[in-house]
Protein backbone atom coordinates (compact mmCIF):
# COMPACT_ATOMS: atom_id res chain seq x y z
CA UNK A 1 0.00 0.00 0.00
CA UNK A 2 2.52 2.55 1.23
CA UNK A 3 4.92 1.73 -1.56
CA UNK A 4 2.28 2.53 -4.15
CA UNK A 5 1.59 5.83 -2.42
CA UNK A 6 5.23 6.89 -2.67
CA UNK A 7 5.35 5.75 -6.29
CA UNK A 8 2.30 7.88 -6.93
CA UNK A 9 3.99 10.82 -5.25
CA UNK A 10 7.11 10.53 -7.40
CA UNK A 11 4.97 10.13 -10.50
CA UNK A 12 2.87 13.14 -9.53
CA UNK A 13 5.87 15.35 -8.82
CA UNK A 14 7.48 14.29 -12.11
CA UNK A 15 4.29 14.98 -14.02
CA UNK A 16 3.94 18.45 -12.51
CA UNK A 17 7.57 19.20 -13.40
CA UNK A 18 7.11 17.99 -16.96
CA UNK A 19 4.03 20.21 -17.37
CA UNK A 20 6.01 23.12 -15.91
CA UNK A 21 8.81 22.44 -18.37
CA UNK A 22 6.49 22.39 -21.37
CA UNK A 23 4.64 25.55 -20.35
CA UNK A 24 7.88 27.32 -19.52
CA UNK A 25 9.37 26.26 -22.85
CA UNK A 26 6.46 27.77 -24.77
CA UNK A 27 6.68 30.96 -22.73
CA UNK A 28 10.43 31.13 -23.27
CA UNK A 29 10.02 30.77 -27.02
CA UNK A 30 7.41 33.49 -27.13
CA UNK A 31 8.95 36.26 -25.05
CA UNK A 32 12.03 38.36 -25.72
CA UNK A 33 12.92 41.40 -27.77
CA UNK A 34 10.23 40.37 -30.22
CA UNK A 35 7.08 39.00 -28.60
CA UNK A 36 4.97 36.29 -30.19
CA UNK A 37 1.80 34.52 -29.21
CA UNK A 38 1.83 30.83 -28.45
CA UNK A 39 -0.17 29.90 -31.60
CA UNK A 40 2.42 31.82 -33.64
CA UNK A 41 5.19 29.77 -32.01
CA UNK A 42 3.44 26.48 -32.62
CA UNK A 43 2.87 27.52 -36.24
CA UNK A 44 6.50 28.48 -36.62
CA UNK A 45 7.66 25.18 -35.19
CA UNK A 46 5.36 23.11 -37.37
CA UNK A 47 5.21 25.27 -40.46
CA UNK A 48 7.78 24.84 -43.15
CA UNK A 49 7.93 28.38 -44.61
CA UNK A 50 10.85 30.63 -43.64
CA UNK A 51 9.20 33.65 -42.02
CA UNK A 52 11.09 35.90 -39.57
CA UNK A 53 9.30 34.31 -36.64
CA UNK A 54 10.55 30.90 -37.65
CA UNK A 55 14.12 32.19 -38.01
CA UNK A 56 14.15 33.78 -34.57
CA UNK A 57 12.41 30.91 -32.84
CA UNK A 58 14.31 28.14 -34.54
CA UNK A 59 17.78 29.63 -34.77
CA UNK A 60 17.97 31.80 -31.68
CA UNK A 61 15.51 30.76 -29.01
CA UNK A 62 15.16 27.01 -29.53
CA UNK A 63 18.89 26.13 -29.27
CA UNK A 64 19.14 28.27 -26.17
CA UNK A 65 16.09 26.59 -24.67
CA UNK A 66 17.47 23.11 -25.27
CA UNK A 67 20.83 24.17 -23.91
CA UNK A 68 19.29 25.54 -20.70
CA UNK A 69 17.34 22.32 -20.15
CA UNK A 70 20.37 20.12 -20.69
CA UNK A 71 22.74 22.22 -18.61
CA UNK A 72 20.26 22.35 -15.72
CA UNK A 73 19.65 18.61 -15.82
CA UNK A 74 23.37 17.77 -15.98
CA UNK A 75 24.38 20.05 -13.13
CA UNK A 76 21.57 18.81 -10.91
CA UNK A 77 22.44 15.16 -11.48
CA UNK A 78 26.15 15.88 -10.96
CA UNK A 79 25.35 17.55 -7.63
CA UNK A 80 23.07 14.72 -6.51
CA UNK A 81 25.74 12.10 -7.27
CA UNK A 82 28.44 14.05 -5.47
CA UNK A 83 26.29 14.48 -2.37
CA UNK A 84 26.14 10.70 -2.15
CA UNK A 85 29.87 10.30 -2.86
CA UNK A 86 30.86 12.78 -0.13
CA UNK A 87 27.96 11.89 2.15
CA UNK A 88 27.86 15.62 2.63
CA UNK A 89 24.91 17.89 1.89
CA UNK A 90 27.22 20.73 0.86
CA UNK A 91 28.90 18.86 -1.98
CA UNK A 92 28.50 20.28 -5.46
CA UNK A 93 30.52 20.08 -8.68
CA UNK A 94 32.72 22.94 -7.46
CA UNK A 95 34.17 20.84 -4.67
CA UNK A 96 35.89 18.37 -7.00
CA UNK A 97 37.59 21.17 -8.88
CA UNK A 98 35.48 21.07 -12.03
CA UNK A 99 34.74 24.80 -11.96
CA UNK A 100 38.21 25.92 -10.90
CA UNK A 101 39.87 23.72 -13.52
CA UNK A 102 37.59 24.96 -16.28
CA UNK A 103 38.05 28.60 -15.26
CA UNK A 104 41.82 28.18 -15.16
CA UNK A 105 41.88 26.79 -18.68
CA UNK A 106 39.42 29.36 -20.01
CA UNK A 107 41.14 32.33 -18.36
CA UNK A 108 44.53 31.20 -19.61
CA UNK A 109 43.29 30.87 -23.18
CA UNK A 110 41.21 34.05 -23.20
CA UNK A 111 43.89 36.25 -21.65
CA UNK A 112 47.18 34.75 -22.82
CA UNK A 113 46.26 33.08 -26.11
CA UNK A 114 43.22 35.07 -27.32
CA UNK A 115 43.64 33.77 -30.87
CA UNK A 116 42.67 30.30 -29.67
CA UNK A 117 39.27 31.41 -28.44
CA UNK A 118 37.50 28.70 -30.45
CA UNK A 119 39.27 26.08 -28.34
CA UNK A 120 37.84 27.39 -25.05
CA UNK A 121 35.05 24.77 -24.77
CA UNK A 122 37.42 21.87 -25.40
CA UNK A 123 40.22 23.18 -23.21
CA UNK A 124 37.93 24.10 -20.33
CA UNK A 125 36.56 20.56 -20.45
CA UNK A 126 40.11 19.23 -20.29
CA UNK A 127 40.98 21.68 -17.49
CA UNK A 128 37.97 20.57 -15.47
CA UNK A 129 38.89 16.92 -15.91
CA UNK A 130 42.55 17.50 -15.00
CA UNK A 131 41.72 19.44 -11.84
CA UNK A 132 39.34 16.68 -10.77
CA UNK A 133 41.91 13.93 -11.39
CA UNK A 134 44.54 15.96 -9.51
CA UNK A 135 42.26 16.33 -6.48
CA UNK A 136 41.56 12.59 -6.39
CA UNK A 137 45.24 11.69 -6.75
CA UNK A 138 46.12 14.02 -3.87
CA UNK A 139 43.27 12.65 -1.76
CA UNK A 140 44.19 9.02 -2.42
CA UNK A 141 45.83 7.19 0.44
CA UNK A 142 44.87 3.56 0.60
CA UNK A 143 41.54 4.57 -0.89
CA UNK A 144 39.55 7.78 -1.16
CA UNK A 145 37.97 9.26 1.90
CA UNK A 146 35.32 12.00 1.50
CA UNK A 147 36.95 14.30 4.03
CA UNK A 148 40.29 14.06 2.22
CA UNK A 149 38.60 14.73 -1.13
CA UNK A 150 36.91 17.82 0.27
CA UNK A 151 40.11 19.10 1.88
CA UNK A 152 42.28 18.54 -1.15
CA UNK A 153 39.48 20.07 -3.23
CA UNK A 154 39.56 23.20 -1.10
CA UNK A 155 43.34 23.38 -1.43
CA UNK A 156 43.38 22.96 -5.22
CA UNK A 157 40.48 25.40 -5.62
CA UNK A 158 42.41 27.98 -3.62
CA UNK A 159 45.63 27.58 -5.59
CA UNK A 160 43.87 27.71 -8.96
CA UNK A 161 41.79 30.66 -7.71
CA UNK A 162 44.92 32.63 -6.86
CA UNK A 163 46.38 31.91 -10.30
CA UNK A 164 43.16 33.09 -11.95
CA UNK A 165 42.96 36.24 -9.84
CA UNK A 166 46.57 37.09 -10.65
CA UNK A 167 46.00 36.58 -14.36
CA UNK A 168 42.88 38.74 -14.23
CA UNK A 169 44.69 41.46 -12.33
CA UNK A 170 47.39 41.62 -14.98
CA UNK A 171 44.74 41.93 -17.69
CA UNK A 172 42.23 44.10 -15.88
CA UNK A 173 41.20 46.01 -19.02
CA UNK A 174 40.48 42.93 -21.10
CA UNK A 175 38.11 40.89 -18.96
CA UNK A 176 34.84 40.96 -20.92
CA UNK A 177 35.09 37.38 -22.22
CA UNK A 178 36.38 36.06 -18.93
CA UNK A 179 33.49 37.64 -17.05
CA UNK A 180 30.99 36.02 -19.38
CA UNK A 181 32.60 32.65 -18.66
CA UNK A 182 32.81 33.24 -14.91
CA UNK A 183 29.16 34.21 -14.61
CA UNK A 184 27.85 31.46 -16.80
CA UNK A 185 25.90 32.48 -19.82
CA UNK A 186 23.82 30.79 -22.46
CA UNK A 187 23.77 33.73 -24.84
CA UNK A 188 24.82 33.22 -28.42
CA UNK A 189 24.56 29.47 -28.48
CA UNK A 190 24.00 27.75 -31.79
CA UNK A 191 22.79 24.41 -33.04
CA UNK A 192 26.30 23.03 -33.35
CA UNK A 193 26.87 23.51 -29.62
CA UNK A 194 23.49 21.97 -28.94
CA UNK A 195 24.40 18.82 -30.87
CA UNK A 196 27.69 18.48 -29.01
CA UNK A 197 26.15 19.07 -25.59
CA UNK A 198 23.24 16.75 -26.33
CA UNK A 199 25.69 13.96 -27.07
CA UNK A 200 27.69 14.53 -23.88
CA UNK A 201 24.66 15.22 -21.69
CA UNK A 202 22.87 12.15 -23.03
CA UNK A 203 25.85 9.93 -22.35
CA UNK A 204 26.45 11.46 -18.92
CA UNK A 205 22.82 11.22 -17.86
CA UNK A 206 22.58 7.57 -18.92
CA UNK A 207 25.74 6.82 -16.93
CA UNK A 208 24.30 8.83 -14.03
CA UNK A 209 21.13 6.78 -13.98
CA UNK A 210 23.21 3.60 -13.98
CA UNK A 211 24.71 4.78 -10.67
CA UNK A 212 21.42 4.90 -8.77
CA UNK A 213 21.87 1.67 -6.83
CA UNK A 214 25.46 2.44 -5.86
CA UNK A 215 24.56 6.00 -4.85
CA UNK A 216 21.93 4.57 -2.53
CA UNK A 217 24.30 2.03 -1.00
CA UNK A 218 26.92 4.70 -0.26
CA UNK A 219 24.30 6.40 1.92
CA UNK A 220 24.41 3.42 4.30
CA UNK A 221 27.96 4.24 5.39
CA UNK A 222 31.32 2.93 4.15
CA UNK A 223 31.60 -0.11 6.39
CA UNK A 224 28.07 -1.27 5.66
CA UNK A 225 28.62 -0.79 1.92
CA UNK A 226 31.86 -2.76 2.15
CA UNK A 227 30.23 -5.57 4.04
CA UNK A 228 27.56 -5.78 1.32
CA UNK A 229 30.37 -6.64 -1.09
CA UNK A 230 30.70 -3.18 -2.65
CA UNK A 231 34.12 -1.86 -3.56
CA UNK A 232 33.60 1.53 -1.94
CA UNK A 233 36.68 3.23 -3.38
CA UNK A 234 35.89 2.14 -6.88
CA UNK A 235 32.26 3.24 -6.58
CA UNK A 236 33.34 6.65 -5.25
CA UNK A 237 35.73 7.19 -8.15
CA UNK A 238 33.13 5.97 -10.65
CA UNK A 239 30.36 8.22 -9.35
CA UNK A 240 32.69 11.21 -9.10
CA UNK A 241 33.89 10.54 -12.64
CA UNK A 242 30.33 10.58 -13.98
CA UNK A 243 29.54 13.75 -12.01
CA UNK A 244 32.71 15.45 -13.22
CA UNK A 245 31.92 14.46 -16.81
CA UNK A 246 28.42 15.94 -16.54
CA UNK A 247 29.58 19.17 -14.92
CA UNK A 248 32.57 19.60 -17.23
CA UNK A 249 30.34 19.17 -20.30
CA UNK A 250 28.14 22.06 -19.18
CA UNK A 251 31.00 24.28 -18.07
CA UNK A 252 32.64 24.00 -21.47
CA UNK A 253 29.60 25.45 -23.27
CA UNK A 254 27.92 27.61 -20.65
CA UNK A 255 30.70 28.67 -18.32
CA UNK A 256 30.33 28.52 -14.57
CA UNK A 257 26.79 28.24 -13.28
CA UNK A 258 26.95 27.77 -9.56
CA UNK A 259 24.44 26.78 -6.93
CA UNK A 260 22.12 24.70 -9.12
CA UNK A 261 24.10 21.51 -8.44
CA UNK A 262 23.84 22.19 -4.73
CA UNK A 263 20.30 23.40 -4.39
CA UNK A 264 18.34 21.21 -6.80
CA UNK A 265 19.11 17.84 -5.15
CA UNK A 266 18.10 19.35 -1.81
CA UNK A 267 14.77 20.60 -3.06
CA UNK A 268 14.21 17.26 -4.79
CA UNK A 269 15.03 15.48 -1.52
CA UNK A 270 12.48 17.57 0.33
CA UNK A 271 9.89 16.66 -2.28
CA UNK A 272 10.44 12.92 -2.78
CA UNK A 273 12.94 11.73 -0.15
CA UNK A 274 16.51 10.47 -0.37
CA UNK A 275 16.07 7.30 -2.40
CA UNK A 276 18.03 7.96 -5.59
CA UNK A 277 15.49 5.96 -7.59
CA UNK A 278 13.16 8.94 -7.06
CA UNK A 279 15.73 11.64 -6.30
CA UNK A 280 17.69 11.40 -9.52
CA UNK A 281 14.81 11.64 -12.01
CA UNK A 282 13.17 14.44 -10.04
CA UNK A 283 16.51 16.31 -9.79
CA UNK A 284 16.96 15.99 -13.55
CA UNK A 285 13.57 17.56 -14.27
CA UNK A 286 13.83 20.16 -11.55
CA UNK A 287 17.31 21.22 -12.68
CA UNK A 288 16.01 21.68 -16.20
CA UNK A 289 12.99 23.70 -15.05
CA UNK A 290 14.96 25.95 -12.71
CA UNK A 291 17.76 26.74 -15.11
CA UNK A 292 15.35 27.44 -17.95
CA UNK A 293 13.35 29.73 -15.68
CA UNK A 294 16.50 31.53 -14.53
CA UNK A 295 17.77 31.99 -18.07
CA UNK A 296 14.44 33.27 -19.33
CA UNK A 297 14.27 35.67 -16.42
CA UNK A 298 17.79 36.91 -17.08
CA UNK A 299 17.00 37.38 -20.75
CA UNK A 300 13.81 39.35 -20.24
CA UNK A 301 14.01 41.07 -16.86
CA UNK A 302 15.68 44.23 -18.14
CA UNK A 303 14.75 44.92 -21.78
CA UNK A 304 17.80 45.34 -23.95
CA UNK A 305 20.18 43.92 -21.38
CA UNK A 306 21.01 40.36 -20.58
CA UNK A 307 21.79 39.21 -17.04
CA UNK A 308 23.95 36.04 -17.10
CA UNK A 309 22.04 32.98 -15.94
CA UNK A 310 24.69 32.22 -13.30
CA UNK A 311 23.92 35.51 -11.55
CA UNK A 312 20.15 34.97 -11.69
CA UNK A 313 20.58 31.43 -10.38
CA UNK A 314 22.65 32.53 -7.42
CA UNK A 315 20.49 35.54 -6.61
CA UNK A 316 17.15 33.70 -6.68
CA UNK A 317 18.30 30.20 -5.71
CA UNK A 318 19.74 31.25 -2.36
CA UNK A 319 16.63 32.89 -0.91
CA UNK A 320 14.40 30.16 -2.34
CA UNK A 321 16.57 27.53 -0.71
CA UNK A 322 16.35 29.32 2.62
CA UNK A 323 12.59 29.45 2.26
CA UNK A 324 12.41 25.68 1.67
CA UNK A 325 14.71 25.16 4.63
CA UNK A 326 12.52 27.13 7.01
CA UNK A 327 9.33 25.63 5.68
CA UNK A 328 10.42 22.02 6.04
CA UNK A 329 12.64 22.64 9.02
CA UNK A 330 15.15 19.99 8.04
CA UNK A 331 17.61 19.04 5.34
CA UNK A 332 18.17 15.33 5.14
CA UNK A 333 21.51 15.34 3.44
CA UNK A 334 22.83 12.24 5.21
CA UNK B 1 32.06 -23.18 8.20
CA UNK B 2 34.69 -21.39 10.21
CA UNK B 3 36.69 -18.18 10.10
CA UNK B 4 40.24 -18.66 11.27
CA UNK B 5 42.83 -15.95 11.78
CA UNK B 6 46.46 -17.03 12.22
CA UNK B 7 49.36 -14.91 13.50
CA UNK B 8 47.44 -11.73 12.75
CA UNK B 9 49.13 -8.39 13.19
CA UNK B 10 46.56 -5.62 12.86
CA UNK B 11 46.92 -1.86 12.86
CA UNK B 12 46.43 1.28 10.85
CA UNK B 13 48.27 4.53 10.18
CA UNK B 14 51.52 2.91 11.29
CA UNK B 15 50.10 2.05 14.70
CA UNK B 16 50.02 -1.61 15.69
CA UNK B 17 46.96 -2.41 17.77
CA UNK B 18 47.11 -6.18 17.77
CA UNK B 19 50.72 -7.46 17.61
CA UNK B 20 49.85 -11.12 17.22
CA UNK B 21 46.69 -13.12 17.68
CA UNK B 22 45.22 -16.48 16.68
CA UNK B 23 41.48 -16.58 16.62
CA UNK B 24 38.83 -18.94 15.34
CA UNK B 25 35.04 -18.59 15.16
CA UNK B 26 32.59 -21.16 13.93
CA UNK B 27 29.14 -21.56 12.50
CA UNK B 28 26.47 -22.77 14.90
CA UNK B 29 27.75 -21.08 18.06
CA UNK B 30 27.66 -17.66 19.65
CA UNK B 31 31.14 -16.32 20.23
CA UNK B 32 31.60 -13.11 22.16
CA UNK B 33 34.74 -11.00 22.20
CA UNK B 34 35.13 -8.95 25.36
CA UNK B 35 37.79 -6.67 26.74
CA UNK B 36 38.28 -3.21 28.18
CA UNK B 37 38.08 -0.03 26.09
CA UNK B 38 40.95 0.18 23.64
CA UNK B 39 41.92 -3.48 24.03
CA UNK B 40 41.45 -4.07 20.30
CA UNK B 41 38.33 -6.22 20.32
CA UNK B 42 36.55 -4.32 17.56
CA UNK B 43 39.79 -4.24 15.61
CA UNK B 44 39.92 -8.04 15.63
CA UNK B 45 36.33 -8.25 14.42
CA UNK B 46 37.07 -5.80 11.60
CA UNK B 47 40.16 -7.72 10.50
CA UNK B 48 38.24 -11.01 10.37
CA UNK B 49 35.63 -9.38 8.11
CA UNK B 50 38.04 -7.41 5.89
CA UNK B 51 36.79 -4.02 7.06
CA UNK B 52 40.35 -3.45 8.20
CA UNK B 53 43.51 -4.76 6.53
CA UNK B 54 45.80 -6.89 8.64
CA UNK B 55 49.49 -6.31 8.18
CA UNK B 56 50.73 -9.85 8.90
CA UNK B 57 49.25 -13.31 9.11
CA UNK B 58 46.36 -14.83 7.26
CA UNK B 59 42.60 -15.27 7.64
CA UNK B 60 40.94 -18.36 6.23
CA UNK B 61 37.22 -18.56 5.56
CA UNK B 62 36.37 -22.21 5.01
CA UNK B 63 39.97 -22.73 3.89
CA UNK B 64 39.92 -19.80 1.41
CA UNK B 65 42.28 -16.88 1.94
CA UNK B 66 40.22 -13.83 2.94
CA UNK B 67 42.40 -11.50 0.86
CA UNK B 68 41.72 -13.47 -2.32
CA UNK B 69 37.96 -13.66 -1.93
CA UNK B 70 35.69 -11.81 -4.32
CA UNK B 71 33.79 -9.12 -2.31
CA UNK B 72 30.28 -10.28 -3.16
CA UNK B 73 31.16 -13.93 -2.51
CA UNK B 74 32.48 -12.91 0.89
CA UNK B 75 29.29 -10.95 1.56
CA UNK B 76 27.30 -14.14 0.92
CA UNK B 77 29.33 -16.09 3.50
CA UNK B 78 29.53 -13.57 6.30
CA UNK B 79 27.35 -10.64 7.30
CA UNK B 80 28.77 -7.74 9.27
CA UNK B 81 26.89 -5.11 11.19
CA UNK B 82 29.42 -2.36 11.88
CA UNK B 83 29.13 -0.19 14.94
CA UNK B 84 28.76 2.89 12.78
CA UNK B 85 25.99 2.70 10.25
CA UNK B 86 23.51 5.19 9.02
CA UNK B 87 20.53 5.24 6.76
CA UNK B 88 18.72 8.24 5.35
CA UNK B 89 15.90 8.73 7.88
CA UNK B 90 13.18 8.60 5.26
CA UNK B 91 14.19 5.14 3.98
CA UNK B 92 11.51 2.53 4.58
CA UNK B 93 12.36 -0.45 6.76
CA UNK B 94 11.63 -2.88 3.97
CA UNK B 95 13.74 -0.94 1.46
CA UNK B 96 16.67 -0.88 3.85
CA UNK B 97 16.47 -4.62 4.49
CA UNK B 98 16.34 -5.16 0.71
CA UNK B 99 19.93 -3.86 0.51
CA UNK B 100 20.97 -7.09 2.18
CA UNK B 101 20.27 -8.75 -1.16
CA UNK B 102 22.88 -6.65 -2.97
CA UNK B 103 25.56 -9.39 -2.82
CA UNK B 104 23.26 -11.61 -4.88
CA UNK B 105 22.27 -9.01 -7.46
CA UNK B 106 23.80 -7.46 -10.54
CA UNK B 107 23.91 -3.65 -10.39
CA UNK B 108 21.03 -3.25 -12.85
CA UNK B 109 18.73 -5.87 -11.32
CA UNK B 110 15.90 -5.33 -8.87
CA UNK B 111 14.43 -7.80 -6.41
CA UNK B 112 13.32 -11.18 -7.68
CA UNK B 113 10.51 -13.18 -6.10
CA UNK B 114 13.17 -15.17 -4.23
CA UNK B 115 14.72 -11.96 -2.90
CA UNK B 116 11.30 -10.83 -1.69
CA UNK B 117 10.81 -14.14 0.11
CA UNK B 118 14.16 -13.85 1.89
CA UNK B 119 13.50 -10.22 2.83
CA UNK B 120 10.18 -11.31 4.33
CA UNK B 121 11.94 -14.09 6.24
CA UNK B 122 14.58 -11.67 7.57
CA UNK B 123 11.91 -9.21 8.69
CA UNK B 124 9.83 -11.90 10.36
CA UNK B 125 12.79 -13.53 12.10
CA UNK B 126 13.82 -10.25 13.68
CA UNK B 127 10.25 -9.31 14.59
CA UNK B 128 10.19 -6.28 12.31
CA UNK B 129 7.67 -7.51 9.72
CA UNK B 130 4.83 -5.43 11.16
CA UNK B 131 6.78 -2.20 10.67
CA UNK B 132 8.07 -2.93 7.17
CA UNK B 133 6.39 0.17 5.73
CA UNK B 134 7.51 2.55 8.47
CA UNK B 135 10.37 4.90 7.74
CA UNK B 136 13.58 4.53 9.75
CA UNK B 137 13.11 7.78 11.66
CA UNK B 138 9.80 6.47 13.01
CA UNK B 139 11.54 3.46 14.63
CA UNK B 140 12.92 3.41 18.17
CA UNK B 141 16.59 2.68 18.82
CA UNK B 142 15.96 -0.97 19.53
CA UNK B 143 13.71 -1.37 16.51
CA UNK B 144 16.33 0.27 14.30
CA UNK B 145 18.95 -2.16 15.57
CA UNK B 146 16.69 -5.12 14.76
CA UNK B 147 16.05 -3.68 11.29
CA UNK B 148 19.80 -3.51 10.72
CA UNK B 149 20.18 -7.09 11.90
CA UNK B 150 17.45 -8.03 9.42
CA UNK B 151 19.42 -6.26 6.66
CA UNK B 152 22.54 -8.28 7.41
CA UNK B 153 20.42 -11.40 7.76
CA UNK B 154 19.02 -10.90 4.25
CA UNK B 155 22.56 -11.59 3.06
CA UNK B 156 21.90 -15.17 4.23
CA UNK B 157 25.29 -15.35 5.90
CA UNK B 158 26.56 -18.46 7.68
CA UNK B 159 28.24 -16.31 10.30
CA UNK B 160 26.95 -12.97 11.51
CA UNK B 161 29.40 -10.43 12.97
CA UNK B 162 27.93 -7.76 15.24
CA UNK B 163 30.08 -4.93 16.56
CA UNK B 164 28.67 -3.77 19.90
CA UNK B 165 25.04 -4.35 18.91
CA UNK B 166 23.66 -3.21 22.26
CA UNK B 167 25.70 -0.08 22.94
CA UNK B 168 23.51 3.03 23.21
CA UNK B 169 20.35 0.96 23.83
CA UNK B 170 18.39 0.91 27.07
CA UNK B 171 18.14 -2.35 28.99
CA UNK B 172 14.84 -3.45 27.48
CA UNK B 173 16.10 -2.90 23.92
CA UNK B 174 19.38 -4.57 24.82
CA UNK B 175 17.54 -7.68 25.97
CA UNK B 176 15.29 -7.60 22.94
CA UNK B 177 18.32 -7.49 20.64
CA UNK B 178 20.03 -10.33 22.52
CA UNK B 179 16.85 -12.40 22.35
CA UNK B 180 16.74 -11.99 18.57
CA UNK B 181 20.40 -12.95 18.29
CA UNK B 182 19.99 -16.04 20.43
CA UNK B 183 16.84 -17.11 18.61
CA UNK B 184 18.61 -16.76 15.26
CA UNK B 185 21.44 -18.93 16.42
CA UNK B 186 19.26 -21.62 17.97
CA UNK B 187 16.65 -21.80 15.21
CA UNK B 188 18.68 -21.20 12.08
CA UNK B 189 22.09 -22.42 13.21
CA UNK B 190 23.72 -19.15 12.15
CA UNK B 191 27.03 -18.48 13.80
CA UNK B 192 27.16 -15.21 15.71
CA UNK B 193 30.31 -13.30 16.63
CA UNK B 194 29.77 -10.24 18.79
CA UNK B 195 31.81 -7.61 20.47
CA UNK B 196 30.09 -6.77 23.75
CA UNK B 197 30.80 -4.38 26.56
CA UNK B 198 28.31 -5.84 28.95
CA UNK B 199 29.78 -8.86 30.75
CA UNK B 200 26.39 -10.08 32.07
CA UNK B 201 25.09 -10.21 28.53
CA UNK B 202 28.18 -12.05 27.38
CA UNK B 203 27.66 -14.57 30.20
CA UNK B 204 24.01 -14.95 29.36
CA UNK B 205 24.07 -15.58 25.61
CA UNK B 206 27.53 -16.82 24.66
CA UNK B 207 28.63 -20.37 23.96
CA UNK B 208 32.23 -19.22 23.94
CA UNK B 209 33.95 -16.07 25.12
CA UNK B 210 37.29 -14.67 23.98
CA UNK B 211 38.94 -12.12 26.28
CA UNK B 212 41.28 -9.55 24.73
CA UNK B 213 43.65 -7.56 26.88
CA UNK B 214 45.98 -4.92 25.44
CA UNK B 215 45.99 -6.49 21.99
CA UNK B 216 46.58 -10.05 23.20
CA UNK B 217 44.23 -12.94 23.76
CA UNK B 218 44.02 -13.30 27.54
CA UNK B 219 41.75 -16.35 27.71
CA UNK B 220 39.12 -18.28 25.81
CA UNK B 221 36.42 -20.79 26.75
CA UNK B 222 32.87 -21.24 27.99
CA UNK B 223 31.40 -18.32 29.95
CA UNK B 224 31.87 -20.21 33.24
CA UNK B 225 35.52 -20.90 32.45
CA UNK B 226 36.32 -17.37 31.38
CA UNK B 227 34.33 -15.05 33.64
CA UNK B 228 36.18 -15.47 36.94
CA UNK B 229 37.17 -13.09 39.74
CA UNK B 230 40.77 -13.50 38.64
CA UNK B 231 40.02 -12.45 35.04
CA UNK B 232 37.93 -9.49 36.21
CA UNK B 233 40.79 -8.37 38.39
CA UNK B 234 43.58 -8.86 35.85
CA UNK B 235 41.79 -7.62 32.74
CA UNK B 236 39.34 -5.03 33.99
CA UNK B 237 41.00 -4.17 37.28
CA UNK B 238 37.76 -4.61 39.23
CA UNK B 239 37.03 -6.74 42.27
CA UNK B 240 34.05 -9.04 41.96
CA UNK B 241 32.63 -12.41 42.89
CA UNK B 242 30.99 -14.76 40.45
CA UNK B 243 28.14 -16.51 42.23
CA UNK B 244 25.59 -19.19 41.45
CA UNK B 245 21.94 -18.62 42.28
CA UNK B 246 19.58 -21.55 42.65
CA UNK B 247 17.15 -21.66 39.72
CA UNK B 248 19.44 -19.77 37.33
CA UNK B 249 21.50 -21.61 34.74
CA UNK B 250 24.14 -18.93 34.33
CA UNK B 251 26.20 -17.43 37.17
CA UNK B 252 26.03 -13.78 38.20
CA UNK B 253 28.76 -11.22 38.61
CA UNK B 254 28.61 -9.35 41.91
CA UNK B 255 30.90 -6.33 41.96
CA UNK B 256 32.49 -5.06 45.13
CA UNK B 257 30.70 -2.03 46.52
CA UNK B 258 32.21 1.27 45.45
Amino acid sequence: MKKEVSLLKVGGVSLVLIVCLVVLSLVTLSIGTAEYTIPQIVDALLNKDDGPIRVIVLNLRLPRLIMAIEVGACLAVAGALLQSVMRNPLADPGIIGVSAGAVTAATTVLLLFPTMISLVPLLSFVGAALACVLIYILAWRDGVDPVRIILSGVAINTVLGSYNSFLQMLNADNLANVLVFLNGSLSGCNWEQVYVLTFYAGLGLILGFCCIKNANILQLGDEMAKSLGINVNWVRVLLSGVAAFLAASTVSVAGMIGFIGLVVPHIARMMVGSDYKALLPVSTLLGAVLLLAADTLGRTLIPGMEIPVGIIMAATGGPFFLYMLRKKGKVSGS
Amino acid sequence: MEVKGQNLEIGYDGLIIIPEIDIEVRKGEITTIIGPNGSGKSTVLKALTRLLKYTKGVVFINGCDLKEMEPKKLARCIGVLPQMHCAPPDFKVKDLVAYGRVPYQKWYKGNTAEDEEIIEWALKTTGTWHMRNKSINACSGGETQRVWIATVLAQQPEILFLDEPTTYLDISHQQETMRVVKKLNRESGIGVVMVLHDLEQALEVSDRIIVIKEGHKYSEGTPEEVITPKMLHEVYNVEADVIKLPGRKKPLIVYKEI
